[in-house]
């Protein structure tokens, strides 16, 4: 048998070979939370709730204040945190992504802007919000604004937890924008040209040609930073607003503050947001996948 | 040029020095009016302090201040909302306005007094003290010299502990996490009100932790309402209202209802402020 090398025996030089490279695999696409979400079983919360619950009997088994009482006293507790607590939380989400979205897509739009000085300027109001701290965001809004205003003669209070909404929907908006320009973006150019050889104006390519395609990319996403803000709602508590966390510290207060009563509740608080959010994101995932771009 | 504008500069600190006197001097009674406009007080109580404004089961805030002040709305003739607040941002609270007046567990200080309006007589008083495990043997404030204690966020006793006996203090924001950290060794003592520490060792939960020190700064809380208003009649009427509660021994009423240890301070003030005639 002849002796080729690289074919009937290993290739004498050793020279390197470039390998096809997975981009994917090695650049953070942003759904770096909610894949990791969607990648538990279902199962994962409680079999840790349930493992955090026996422990800590062993050691403090002789206290007269034990496990059962504080898994009692979240018993009595629940409807009011799931009425009064987890659905605030809910709502300031929803509220937050509503105001988010509709800024965010004006933003977005501005930031393709032909004139210079709007997209500059919506360049520099998104890269201002999405890489600010939310809790910092949180307590300018929080801080800065008036909690009365004045129109009309009538003074309208403002409670806090609007304001934690508007805190909350800044960094929505900012990153809102991105996803916007990029979608934008990632249509391909030569839909553009058709358009405009066929006599579109810019508006009428926009809105009947761009966007219409943007839709269905854009909503991963969308859904990937709705399921991160409902997670970061619980920030509102460090501003005194009344959300699950807040109300579970009172709750635990009301029943004379046993530290026993802390993986309870603040483990229930865990649930119901695994509960919400595990969902959202085993569903962003799928469109993700479902809408991914075959090359 | 220079003496133009040092001229101006001054004139116009004088300008705002006569304002500020002025203004100081006279009553508007700005937030006395708008409770009376609107029929309505708003008080700021504790929902995380228990037994004095803390919820029940089904989210109402209830204790011993939520108690007082639903006497002051009843005095007023108004309608009363409660306002949740913490020690962190309840003197804030009263200053931007969101609450007419507050009745939070507020130690009565000097720093707080040009802050908040605090008419006297104060309504309760309490010490400072720490609960520490038995085994550790501390007798005197001086033992805790560099150690670590646990401490509740917004308590103006931490930095005086810090200061006098150089502790090191690790601040939370809940009770039960402080505790928590107080059970897992993270400090050697947590450091709070007497009276709270003296109802968690009688619950039988803390056997194998004492009081072992004597209670320091003890010191009389106070109600607050705006600080130009302290002179002014919601400062007057807040007076009254705390006179009268000495006097009837509503305090000591309401104590007994709140399972609160019955302390010296109101009975040495309700003896004060006794009625000569009977």
């Amino acid at each position: 048998m002849r002796r080729i090398p690289g074919v009937t025996v290993p290739a004498r030089g050793g020279m390197a070979v470039l390998k096809p490279f997975d981009v994917h695999r090695h650049v953070p696409d942003g759904y770096v939370m909610t894949r990791w979400l969607a990648s538990l079983p279902w199962w994962s919360p409680f079999l840790v709730l349930s493992v955090m619950a026996i422990w800590p009997q062993i050691p403090l088994a002789q206290g007269r204040y034990g496990t059962g009482e504080a898994f009692g006293a979240l018993w009595r507790w629940m409807p009011f945190l799931i009425k009064s607590g987890f659905l605030f939380n809910v709502l300031i989400s929803v509220l937050a992504m509503a105001i988010g979205t509709v800024a965010g897509a004006m933003l977005g739009l501005a930031q393709i802007s032909l004139y210079r000085p709007v997209r500059v300027f919506a360049w520099f109001f998104t890269q201002l919000f999405r890489n600010s701290p939310w809790l910092v965001l949180l307590f300018i809004v929080l801080l800065a604004f008036p909690f009365e205003v004045t129109l009309f003669g009538a003074s309208v209070r403002i409670p806090d937890w609007v304001k934690g909404v508007f805190g909350l929907s800044l960094p929505i908006m900012a990153n809102i924008s991105e996803v916007v320009r990029g979608a934008v973006l990632s249509v391909p150019s030569a839909q553009w040209e058709a358009a405009e050889s066929l006599a579109f104006t810019r508006r009428q390519v926009l809105w009947q040609v761009i966007l219409p395609q943007c839709y269905k990319r854009m909503l991963p996403p969308w859904m990937n930073w709705y399921a991160i803000l409902a997670m970061a709602t619980p920030l509102c508590s460090l501003l005194g607003i009344e959300e699950l966390i807040t109300l579970s510290r009172q709750a635990m207060e009301a029943e004379d503050n046993h530290p026993e009563l802390l993986v309870p509740f603040f483990g229930f608080a865990l649930l119901l947001f695994f509960i919400y959010c595990y969902p959202i994101a085993r569903w962003t995932i799928h469109l993700e996948r479902k809408f991914a771009v075959k090359l | 040029m220079t003496k133009y504008i040092r001229s101006a500069v001054s004139s116009i600190a004088l300008l705002a020095l006569s304002a500020g006197a002025a203004t100081s001097a006279e009553c508007t009674n700005e937030g006395w009016n708008k409770v009376m406009e609107r029929g309505k007080v708003v008080v700021g109580v504790k929902a995380d302090y228990k037994p004095w404004g803390y919820r029940d089961e089904n989210g109402n805030l209830v204790g011993m201040e939520i108690d007082m002040a639903q006497d002051v709305a009843n005095t007023l003739g108004v309608e009363l909302e409660l306002v949740p607040v913490q020690s962190s941002n309840r003197m804030q609270f009263l200053e931007q306005g969101r609450i007419d007046m507050m009745i939070a567990t507020m130690s009565d200080r000097a720093d707080r007094r040009e802050i908040v309006g605090i008419p006297g007589p104060n309504y309760y008083t309490s010490g400072t003290n720490i609960m520490s495990p038995t085994a550790l043997g501390f007798t005197q404030w001086e033992d805790l010299r560099g150690r670590k204690v646990c401490g509740k966020q917004g308590a103006f006793y931490n930095q005086i502990v810090e200061e006098r006996y150089g502790v090191e203090i690790v601040a939370f924001t809940g009770n039960a996490e402080a505790k928590q950290a107080l059970r897992d060794r993270k400090c050697v003592a947590w450091v709070y009100d007497d009276s709270s520490i003296g109802s968690d060792l009688a619950s039988g939960n803390w056997d194998e932790f004492e009081m072992p020190l004597m209670s320091e700064d003890d010191n009389p809380w106070g109600l607050a309402v705006p600080l130009d208003e302290v002179n002014c009649i919601f400062g007057q009427f807040m007076s009254g209202m705390q006179y009268n509660w000495h006097r009837s021994g509503r305090l000591i009423e309401l104590e007994a209802k709140w399972g609160i240890k019955p302390t010296e301070y109101l009975k040495i003030q309700g003896e004060r402020h006794s009625d000569w005639l009977q």
